[in-house]
């Protein structure tokens, strides 16, 4: 099931721009292994879904997947041939702002290979180019 | 600690934004030396010697600043990284003595295959990958090894478990888990896109609304 929030403060937002760099949740902090993503895009609640799906199916039961990004903002779309104005459309669909840098999903206990091959597969339904990174130094 | 090496640094004349990019497009790491109640002073690190050094896990060297002849022994305190989280942009360091104790992070290897990874669909996870510890500068480990063999499913291992070398003090709290081997539910993994139809609310519930009918109500 694609992912949404519980309970919303507001039942639309503005758009807002999207031009900056990531200066958090961009490193791995729970697993092993993580995959980045190196551009900035809206990630749909279903981009993600499809992405932990892809991951479920290769790995079976094997490792655990983490999800670090949450499709909390609504994005609002008119239908076709609708004329302009008459107020804000509907939501069409839920979305995850990434920034270039922000560590999508970490996995968990599997190989340095099996954790290339899932993110491989995940890369592949996911819109931006992404990296595949481990743990960063400890200080 | 077995070897400590030298760093060789320069003194960095210029300070800020522009001329710290400049030392990076030119294979260096910008730095900054301070404690013991001393000035402070701008560096300039070889990227490929440093990073090279960090990785290994030593953090106490020696260092000669150019132009100066006095050898100084410092610990690293702290690194900055760029966006992407993995890139060195600068980093910190602190003067020590020997003999002074200090607070420091020292990085867990796990050794061993645990024997609870032998049940299916077992997961080991160590949430923690590093300890809190107070110990003399000589006696700061590179890394602290983690016997894993004997770890069980959901019988983790917490950091008062951890076996440290003599000298040390552990920081972190005593009950934080180190290394955990965990069985995932069978229902719970098995997620398909089957679900998604049932059950599913089409949108959240606003919260803003309902305090404004309920105002309604009351007026």
């Amino acid at each position: 099931m694609p992912r949404m929030p519980k309970r919303v403060k507001f039942r639309k937002e503005m758009r807002r721009g999207r031009d900056r760099k990531a200066t958090k949740g961009n490193y791995v902090a729970f697993g092993d292994y993580g995959l980045q993503a190196l551009e900035g895009v809206w990630l749909t609640a279903r981009q993600i879904e499809a992405g932990r799906i892809a991951a479920q199916h290769f790995l079976k039961r094997r490792g655990k997947i983490y999800i670090r990004v949450f499709p909390d903002k609504p994005v609002s779309k008119k239908p076709l041939e609708q004329r302009m104005g008459k107020g804000k459309a509907d939501v069409d669909y839920w979305a995850a702002r990434v920034k270039p840098g922000t560590m999508l999903f970490e996995i968990a206990g599997v190989s340095e290979e099996d954790a290339k091959q899932t993110f491989a597969r995940i890369a592949m339904k996911m819109p931006v180019r992404c990296r595949f990174v481990g743990r960063r130094l400890t200080v | 600690m077995k070897v400590q090496h030298t760093l060789h640094v320069s003194r960095r004349e210029k300070t800020g934004t522009r001329y710290a990019r400049r030392e990076r497009a030119a294979g260096k790491l910008p730095a900054v030396l301070y404690g013991h109640g001393k000035e402070s002073v701008s560096l300039s690190l070889d990227h490929k010697e440093a990073l090279k050094f960090f990785h290994s896990g030593e953090r106490v060297f020696d260092i000669e600043v150019q132009d100066e002849s006095v050898s100084q022994t410092v610990m690293l305190k702290d690194i900055q990284f760029d966006y992407l989280g993995t890139n060195p942009v600068h980093v910190d360091l602190t003067r020590v003595d020997m003999n002074e104790e200090v607070d420091a992070s020292v990085e867990l290897r796990f050794v061993g295959q645990a024997v609870g990874m032998k049940e299916t669909g077992a997961v080991f996870s160590h949430p923690s990958s590093a300890l809190h510890i107070r110990a003399a500068v000589k006696d700061l480990p590179d890394h602290i090894d983690v016997n894993i063999t004997d770890l069980e499913a959901h019988h983790p291992i917490y950091a008062s478990d951890v076996t440290l070398p003599e000298g040390i003090v552990l920081l972190t709290d005593a009950r934080t888990t180190v290394a955990v081997v965990t069985i995932k539910a069978e229902q719970a993994t098995e997620t398909t896109e089957a679900e998604d139809v049932e059950g599913a609310p089409a949108q959240p519930e606003v919260i803003t609304e309902k305090k404004e009918e309920a105002e309604d109500k009351e007026g």
